[in-house]
Order: C-alpha cells, then sequence, then structure tokens
C-alpha cells in the first residue's frame, strides 16, 4: 500500500498545484469568467447542472462503448491478417500509415452524406479512430518475438500455426496492450467528435451548445467529464492487461 | 576419395549392409561445409565437418568462440541447409529437415507466460504425443530435479539454475531421441554450473539418451562425454577426436585422477593452440 501511495502522490501534487495556479491567477489578474473561468467556478456548475449532464454522460459513454470494442477489433483483424499473408503486409501497410493522415473530422461530412444520421456514421468514425493504434502495435508485437524461443519452436519442429498460437501471439500480447490503451482514449475522442458532426445529445453536442452560448465555464465541464471518461476507460484496461500479463516479471520502480 | 562419393557410399553402406545388426548411429554427419555471404563477403563457416554420436553415446564438440558450433547445430535442427555433406538420423537421411531433435538452447528460453509445467511439456505438444499421463510424468521429474512446488510458478520466478533445470527437463522430456545441448551452463556462475554438471552426469547415467553437447568448458567435457571432437577456429573443422576412456558412473573424483589431468592438459593446448593462431588473423 505504502508503495502505491509513493506512485500517486506526485501526480497529485502536480495537479493541485496546477489548479491553485489557475485560481490564484484569475482572480488576481481579474480574468473575465466568459474566457476563462476559475476551477471553483468550473466545480459550481458541475453540480448544479448534474442531471442533465449525466444524461448527455452517458450518451457519449455508450456511443464509446459500442464503438471501441469494434474498433479494436478491426484493428485486431487487421493485424493478424496482415501478419499472417506477409505478401498483404508489404501491399497494403503503407496505405494504412497514409489514412491516418487523414482527419477524422474531415470525413465527418463525408460519413453523414453516405451513412445518415443514426448510429452507423459514428461507430464507423470511431472505428477509423480506433483501429490504427491496435492494428500497429498488434503487428509490432507479432514481428518481434524472441529469436531464440522461434529457433526453438521450429527446430522441434512446430508448423506455422503452432508457431503463432503458441510463441507470437502471446508474446505480442504486451504490445498490443499498450495500442488498446492508446485507443481506449481515442475512442473517447472519437465520440465527442462524431457528436459534433451531427447528434441531438452527447458531451459533444452538448458543448456546441454551450459554445453558440458563450458559457465557457460548461465547455470547461464538459471537458472534465471527457478527461474523466478517457482516464476510467484506460484505468479498465490497464487492470485488464496487469491480469492477463501477470507471468511478466514486475520491475521495480 | 571425393566428398561425393564418400556421402554415397555411406549412405548405401547404411541401406544396403543386411549384416548391420548393431543400430545405425543416433546422429551421422557426414562432410558439411556451409558459407554464409554477407555484403557480398563470402565467410567459410564450416568446412567438411563428419562426426558421429552414437545410439546412448554422450558426445562434446568443443572449439573456439566462432568456430561454426551453433550453425551447426542449426543445420542439425533443419533451420539452416548445408552447402555440401547430409545429415542422417538412425540412418535415415534428415537434412533440412525440422522436429527431429530434441533442442536445448544456451539461454533457458522458457516461454515466460507458460508455467513450468507447461513449459517442460512444449516438445510433446509440438508433437502432438502428449499422452494422458503425461502431466503426471512431467510432475514426477519436476520433482526429481529439485522443482516441486514450482510446477504453477512462471519462468521469471526461478533463479538462473532452477530455469537451466526446467529447460532440461523440457529437452529431456521430448519425444525426439537426440539431444542436442548447446553451451547450456555458460550462463551460470561457477559454482552453479559445478553443480549442474554433476547432477547432469548422474541423470544421464540413469537415462542414457544420445547427446550431442556444445561446451567451452574442457573438464565439463572430459567429465561428461564419451567422446570428444575439438574444433578449429573458422572456418570449423575437426581438428582432434578424443575418446574419453573413464569408466561409468564417473564421480566427482576423476577430476584429480591423473589420466584426467593428463588429458585435460592435452585438450588445452589445442584449444590455446586455435585461440592463438585466430588471434594472430589481421580481422575478425
Amino acid at each position: 500500500m505504502r508503495s502505491t501511495w509513493k506512485l500517486i502522490w506526485p501526480p497529485l501534487v502536480a495537479v493541485v498545484f496546477f489548479l491553485t495556479v489557475w485560481q490564484l491567477s484569475v482572480s488576481l489578474f481579474h480574468i473575465e469568467s466568459w474566457i476563462l473561468p476559475s476551477p471553483a467556478d468550473i466545480a459550481r456548475e458541475s453540480t448544479s447542472n448534474a442531471s442533465g449532464l449525466w444524461a448527455h454522460t452517458m450518451a457519449t459513454l455508450r456511443l464509446t462503448l459500442i464503438g471501441f470494442p469494434i474498433g479494436t477489433g478491426v484493428g485486431l483483424i487487421v493485424a493478424l491478417l496482415l501478419h499472417l499473408l506477409p505478401w498483404a503486409k508489404r501491399a497494403f501497410y503503407p496505405l494504412i500509415i497514409l489514412s491516418q493522415n487523414v482527419p477524422s473530422i474531415a470525413l465527418g461530412p463525408l460519413l453523414i452524406i453516405w451513412f445518415g444520421f443514426g448510429l452507423l456514421p459514428k461507430i464507423v468514425l470511431i472505428t477509423l479512430v480506433c483501429f490504427f493504434p491496435v492494428a500497429v502495435a498488434a503487428m509490432g508485437g507479432l514481428a518481434q518475438s524472441d529469436q531464440v524461443m522461434m529457433n526453438y519452436m521450429k527446430m522441434a519442429g512446430a508448423s506455422k500455426w503452432q508457431i503463432f498460437t503458441k510463441l507470437e501471439l502471446p508474446s505480442s500480447i504486451p504490445a498490443l496492450f499498450s495500442g488498446v490503451k492508446i485507443s481506449a482514449t481515442y475512442a473517447v475522442m472519437g465520440a465527442v467528435v462524431a457528436e459534433w458532426i451531427g447528434a441531438d445529445k452527447g458531451i459533444g453536442y452538448y458543448m456546441l451548445l454551450q459554445k453558440s452560448a458563450y458559457r465557457t465555464d460548461r465547455m470547461f465541464v464538459a471537458i472534465v467529464i471527457i478527461v474523466l471518461l478517457s482516464l476510467v476507460l484506460f484505468a479498465i484496461i490497464a487492470l485488464l492487461e496487469k491480469w492477463l500479463v501477470r507471468w511478466k516479471p514486475r520491475r521495480n520502480s | 576419395m571425393s566428398q561425393a562419393t564418400q556421402i554415397e557410399q555411406r549412405t548405401t553402406e547404411v541401406i544396403s549392409s543386411p549384416e548391420a545388426h548393431t543400430a545405425p548411429p543416433a546422429l551421422e554427419v557426414s562432410g558439411i561445409s556451409k558459407s554464409f555471404t554477407h555484403r557480398r563477403r563470402e565467410t567459410n563457416v564450416l568446412n567438411n565437418v563428419s562426426l558421429k554420436v552414437e545410439q546412448q553415446e554422450f558426445v562434446s564438440i568443443v572449439g573456439p568462440s566462432g568456430c561454426g558450433k551453433s550453425t551447426l547445430f542449426h543445420m542439425i535442427g533443419g533451420l539452416v541447409k548445408p552447402d555440401a555433406g547430409t545429415i542422417l538420423m538412425n540412418g535415415k537421411i534428415v537434412t533440412g529437415q525440422r522436429g527431429e531433435i530434441s533442442y536445448m538452447p544456451q539461454q533457458p528460453a522458457l516461454f515466460p507466460w507458460r508455467t513450468i509445467e507447461d513449459n517442460v511439456l512444449l516438445a510433446g505438444e509440438i508433437k502432438g504425443t502428449l499422452r494422458d499421463g503425461a502431466r503426471e510424468e512431467a510432475r514426477h521429474w519436476l520433482a526429481k530435479v529439485g522443482l516441486s512446488g514450482f510446477e504453477h510458478a512462471y519462468p521469471h520466478m526461478l533463479s538462473g539454475g532452477m530455469q537451466q533445470r526446467a529447460a532440461f527437463l523440457r529437452a529431456l522430456l521430448a519425444p525426439q531421441e537426440l539431444m542436442l545441448l548447446d553451451e547450456p551452463f555458460s550462463a551460470l556462475d561457477a559454482l552453479t554450473r559445478s553443480e549442474m554438471q554433476r547432477w547432469l552426469l548422474e541423470l544421464w547415467e540413469e537415462n542414457r539418451r544420445s547427446v550431442l553437447f556444445i561446451t567451452h568448458n574442457i573438464e565439463e567435457a572430459l567429465l561428461l562425454s564419451n567422446r570428444i571432437y575439438v574444433f578449429s577456429g573458422r572456418p570449423g573443422s575437426i581438428l582432434h577426436t578424443v575418446d574419453v576412456p573413464f569408466p561409468r558412473p564417473r564421480r566427482d573424483e576423476i577430476t584429480d585422477s591423473p589420466e584426467f589431468l593428463k588429458l585435460k592438459r592435452q585438450l588445452s593446448q589445442w584449444m590455446r593452440e586455435e585461440q592463438a593462431k585466430n588471434g594472430k588473423q589481421p580481422s575478425k
């Protein structure tokens, strides 16, 4: 317990320090609250409007929880296919990297033209944002199995499939998780962006609404909620990783 | 006699000799040569190497580093194809075939996500030869090598010596008869190393398997082997073949006997000469 406390207190102190500086500078320099509300203002606003926010938060969470598994799944499938078919990897890997240069916000209007205003274009958008980190991390992990173990498997007469299931797949799990963790936070972001483009509820929609009313404090509340959602999702994935990769020696930090 | 006819004769010998009532050797390497090309520069790694491991014989290879011992192992394991020569096991040509040998690499290379028990069973799992009692047998063996209580531990929880014992057990419980041990103790400290040598000697004398063993350590080779092949520096070829005369079961005390010391001195001198010759070469 002491050791976890040791890990937690430095970032905690940093956050408290940051909030204090923010609060003090807003009151010292008399910054108007429609430009930059103080942390206290934001906290007050979030409690006064809790029930309305809750519905929006749930809408975004729902969208995230549908899109994230699909995006991760697509990323995994792409990685497996490209790993098992080396010629496909040579052909498509550059294209996949190139696809990441297309900004997701620019795709939004197109997706709406193609798929309408329902759930589908939003899921497609989140998938496009999520699959890339998973695919790249998984491919890297699959390609970097230990050479001695690989030689052992080959000399023992292992088939390609056995090498894949008994060596490459398990040894790629830690790398895979680092990709999934990134894509978890991307999924929340993707959901918010999808809601900007066309929705009637959700945190993204709420932000647009407050922007037109110049309610900076409420926009900050929305940002806090987005950060919290990402953090929770990230923590869940990290716990899952800890349980699945329990065979790895724990590093002393 | 040219290499080709030599090989031909050997194979026909194996196939056509009706009076061969004794079993053919577990491993027969004949006339193996291998070069690698790297950046248009050809390096000759092995030059006309022939050696033999009879059934249930313990044979060692000693030689300076870079003499192509590991390449030879990779060839016997089917990872690399020789430029010339053949590899026979139990009288069958197996050049370039995989899955014929049981291998123990220099590093334990236990699979970190498998428990010790699952690691030990890996070779049988790959070959599809695991019987119902395999798990009990593995547990019995783990207890025998001092690893009881660690059946469900992950490799990183074990010390270096324990990991090596588990890796050895993985090779021992493999369905293949011939074991290739590639400097299995080189990463261990001196004390653990001599302990492991005694342990291996005892274990092997109880359960005779055909073993080909690579080592840098002359004393280790003399203690364990029936026969020692002394390799030259690159390109690796066999300089001397030494039959080790000590009867079995051997005990540690033989390392103090005059005959042992004499052999050790002789081998050390050959190795020193080879090492010196390599050192004199202008480029690596």
